[in-house]
């Protein structure tokens, strides 16, 4: 279908006098981004590069929100429509680009002069390449690209470290650098296969020691070495000396994003009906971690604007654009992957928490003393990342601050880590809350499997009040 | 000719289960393990008896252990908790501790699980992933003597350098035993299988140490004495196969079965079930630090990453065997949601692929249903090995 022929959503002209009165988005390298200029690329510039996010389709997930009274929210969709653009120019000027894994702090790759990408933030960058497609040719494109790893890795992958992208695409990524968290098998392995791909990139692991490691001080030690390890070789590479206090000073800017986004949760939480829908909630947590947008400076810029806004619609009572009246509210856990919240929202639901990107938000760092022990200690401590029995301690409180009805654990096709603790994890919810709760396996795919919606839909409605 | 020791081997382990029952009421006790990089000369030197549990090819335990954990994970991971709640075989239900190790995500995780639905008494061991680093060897010091501190406390005894000592020299000489049987396995005209050398690696799983050492001696006699120095070569019309990739415990024959039907002959291999854990282990000092840096300096286990290509020990120790059991190809055997070994098949195959070795991937379960699928391949495999044969006579 070209794209001539496809009717694209566009924000309302009228809404123009309003957004253009909203806040500009402070970038790290000092530039701004006028609500002005936002509003003339995501009205006039992005529906003809990136079509495909404007479709009206409920069946995309990755179609824009609706809440066109959130400010925040077109911002967050403009962070990612100019993803391409953003970190395409940061290199030209020198900035090397890490590929990093979900759910992992970034503090010590920014203080090292990079830029860290999430796989998925890497996978909006590659997107942003391909411009022109709608959302079966965008969906096609995804598709054809992860086939190529499945068949230079292993069909049964989930993770592929954006060997896709890089190795059989024209990606320039500088440096492939994660941690190897528990809460994944698959990227160290898909790290380590970039050793045979066709382009030679810069590889690391960040080693995260397993097994009660929050509580070992021979543990912590050797991932603060790690830390070390990490930001000399990326400083290196971006052509300076990384200074303890250069990273002291990115650990309390990175708090400040942890701290607001805890905040904007309890807010949300508190609220009797969701003050926005599960898509720009997603959106407006995760901004605490301050790595999705390839800027953390332009994340909290974005997320201190949505707490003003979220507070204002607590106090106010407004509810978030396509939440039912009451909506059966639902935690999600497991892999790094969600349902189609536009649909679970048309059949009554909301998801209102998730585990996974939401631990490593939750922990703060100490910002005194020995910078990459106290980065190091934090991040033994992901909740997400502890024992089972830890994990679950952590999630049955998150449920209850977000006063779920009901409990959805979805593993993604190769997680074999995440699904390996579903059965128990969940069990021990559901033994400690009563909340009814459901597991399913999860597959790749903008418009997702009309089978996993189904279930969904199903648990839905029968948790809803 | 049928070998003596290999009959007194097999007779000694069915006996084993009674043995290990009647020595725990007598107030032993049994440490039961599952992983790679579990040393068991610690286990030894504090007087528990270490058996390696964890057994294949039973799609009914891989059933009941899918209940627990998930059917996205692999079947010996699913087939271990399917024992564990089960509760019958002998070497689980005479376990008083079962250790794991963190090299195999799924193993690690097995051991929360199988803790938490069937309290059993676990213990775990970390093991880094940046293991080639010197500051990765101190950390898994630290975790190995964390590990010893929690095996003194099951013992009721500190560990005695002395015996240490002793532990580490009978351990070594289990490995060069090994290391020599599978010459004679390999040789020309041999009195010994690879799959009795394979089941006769696994009597080392469950026998009392001491005498699994003498009994591998007594069978290295008798060889010697039966066969002579082996020497080995190919010879025309062999078809001599390499086995690598996942683990293949005991109980688990679907693919050596198929391999040996169709005329292969198995003549090496670098499984964790098999010889690599004898390999490359030198301790240099007596001592819990120096049983940490040996284990971590071993040929590395395939779930361990390893980020540079060229100087990849693990693929490095591959094509040093394949040379020197005279192999002519590999068959790579991946358990399905085996990443550590499937992930890198491709790239396994390209590499041997350079030094003129063909290598067929198998990626299997435990269930029958793809044993004819598996018997066309391996057999059309088995009959190109031959015709390299006839071609290079030709």
């Amino acid at each position: 279908m070209s794209n001539s022929t496809v009717d694209l959503y566009r924000y309302p002209e009228e809404l123009k006098e309003e957004f253009i009165t909203t806040e500009d988005i402070n970038f790290r390298d000092g530039s701004k981004a006028s609500a002005e200029e936002i509003w003339h690329f995501m009205t006039v510039e992005a529906p003809v590069r990136y079509p495909h996010a404007f479709t009206k389709s409920s069946y995309y997930h990755r179609q824009l929100s609706r809440d066109i009274h959130l400010p925040s929210s077109i911002k967050h969709n403009y962070l990612f429509l100019t993803m391409k653009d953003r970190i395409e120019n940061s290199r030209r000027n020198g900035t090397p680009v890490i590929f990093v894994q979900g759910g992992q702090s970034v503090d010590p790759y920014y203080a090292a002069g990079a830029i860290a990408l999430r796989p998925a933030s890497v996978g909006l960058w590659a997107s942003g390449r391909h411009e022109g497609n709608t959302m079966v040719g965008e969906e096609v494109r995804r598709m054809d690209e992860k086939e190529k790893a499945y068949r230079a890795i292993s069909f049964e992958a989930c993770q592929t470290a954006g060997y896709e992208h890089i190795q059989e695409g024209d990606l320039p990524v500088d440096m492939l650098a994660p941690f190897t968290c528990l809460r994944c098998s698959d990227v160290s392995y898909g790290v380590e296969a970039h050793r045979h791909g066709k382009k030679p990139v810069n590889l690391f692991l960040g080693d995260f020691p397993l097994d009660h490691q929050k509580d070992k001080p021979w543990a912590i030690d050797y991932f603060a070495h790690n830390l070390h390890r990490l930001t000399k070789e990326i400083g290196d590479m971006a052509g300076h000396v990384v200074t303890d206090e250069a990273l002291r000073a990115e650990i309390r800017l990175h708090n400040a994003g942890r701290r607001l986004a805890l905040d904007t949760a309890d807010a949300w939480w508190s609220a009797d009906a969701p003050p926005t829908n599960g898509s720009d909630r997603r959106a407006i947590f995760q901004m605490g971690g301050m790595e999705m947008h390839g800027d953390p400076t332009a994340s909290l810029t974005v997320l201190k604007e949505a707490n003003r806004y979220i507070r204002e619609r607590v106090k106010r009572g407004v509810k978030g654009n396509g939440v039912q009246d009451n909506p059966g509210r639902i935690f999600v856990c497991g892999s790094c992957v969600f349902p189609n919240e536009f649909r679970t929202e048309e059949a009554g639901g909301v998801i209102v928490g998730n585990d996974n990107h939401w631990s490593d938000i939750s922990t703060l760092v100490e910002e005194e003393g020995d910078p990459y022990y106290n980065l190091s200690k934090a991040i033994l401590s992901y909740p997400y990342e502890q024992d089972i029995e830890t994990r679950a301690a952590w999630t049955i409180q998150e449920i209850r601050k977000s006063r779920a009805h009901g409990v959805l654990f979805l593993y993604n096709w190769g997680c074999n880590t995440q699904s390996a603790i579903a059965r128990m994890l969940v069990d021990i919810i559901k033994r400690e809350t009563s909340l009814p709760t459901l597991i399913i396996e999860h597959e790749f795919g903008a418009s997702q499997s009309e089978q996993l919606q189904n279930r969904v839909n199903a648990f839905v409605e029968m948790v809803r009040p | 000719m049928a070998l003596t020791t290999v009959h007194k081997i097999r007779d000694r382990v069915e006996k084993r289960p009674l043995e290990l029952a009647a020595a725990r009421e007598k107030g032993a006790k049994v440490v039961g393990w599952l992983s790679y990089a579990i040393p068991e000369e610690v286990i030894t030197a504090l007087g528990l008896i270490p058996i390696r549990i964890g057994t294949g090819g039973d799609t009914r335990l891989v059933e009941i252990g899918s209940r627990y954990i998930s059917t996205k994970n692999c079947v010996f991971v699913r087939e271990a908790v399917g024992l564990f709640a089960e509760n019958k075989d002998p070497y689980i239900v005479n376990s008083d501790l079962v250790a794991f190790d963190a090299a195999c995500l799924q193993l690690f995780r097995t051991a929360e699980v199988v803790e938490h639905y069937f309290k059993v008494n676990t213990l775990v061991l970390g093991v880094p992933r940046n293991f080639y680093w010197p500051e990765a060897k101190e950390y898994f010091w630290h975790e190995l003597e964390h590990f010893v501190g929690k095996l003194e406390e099951l013992a009721g005894v500190k560990l005695d350098p002395k015996r240490l000592a002793a532990s580490i020299e009978l351990y070594n000489g289990i490995r060069e035993s090994i290391k020599e049987l599978y010459r004679y396995q390999a040789g020309n005209n041999p009195l010994i299988t690879w799959s009795q050398t394979y089941d006769v690696i696994h009597a080392g799983y469950y026998l009392d140490r001491a005498e699994y050492a003498a009994l591998l001696r007594e069978l290295l006699a008798e060889l010697k004495d039966k066969q002579g120095e082996p020497v080995i070569s190919h010879t025309y019309g062999e078809a001599r196969i390499f086995l690598s990739g996942s683990v293949i415990p005991p109980k688990d024959h679907k693919l050596i079965d198929i391999i040996e039907q169709v005329g292969g002959r198995i003549v090496g291999d670098d499984l964790w079930s098999g010889l690599v854990p004898h390999l490359n282990v030198e301790i240099k000092e007596p001592t819990v630090k120096g049983i940490a840096y040996a284990y971590l300096s071993r040929v590395p286990h395939a779930a361990l990453p390893y980020l540079d290509l060229k100087t990849d020990e693990r693929l490095k120790n591959l094509k040093g065997l394949i040379g020197a059991f005279h192999a002519q190809g590999v068959i790579n055997h991946t358990l399905r949601y085996c990443d550590p070994f499937t992930f890198k098949a491709g790239e396994t195959k390209e590499q041997l692929k350079q030094i003129g070795i063909p290598m067929l991937e198998i990626h299997t379960e435990y269930a029958g249903s793809d044993f004819e699928a598996i018997r066309t391949r391996v057999e059309a495999f088995v009959e190109m090995l031959r015709n390299l044969d006839y071609q290079e006579a030709v």
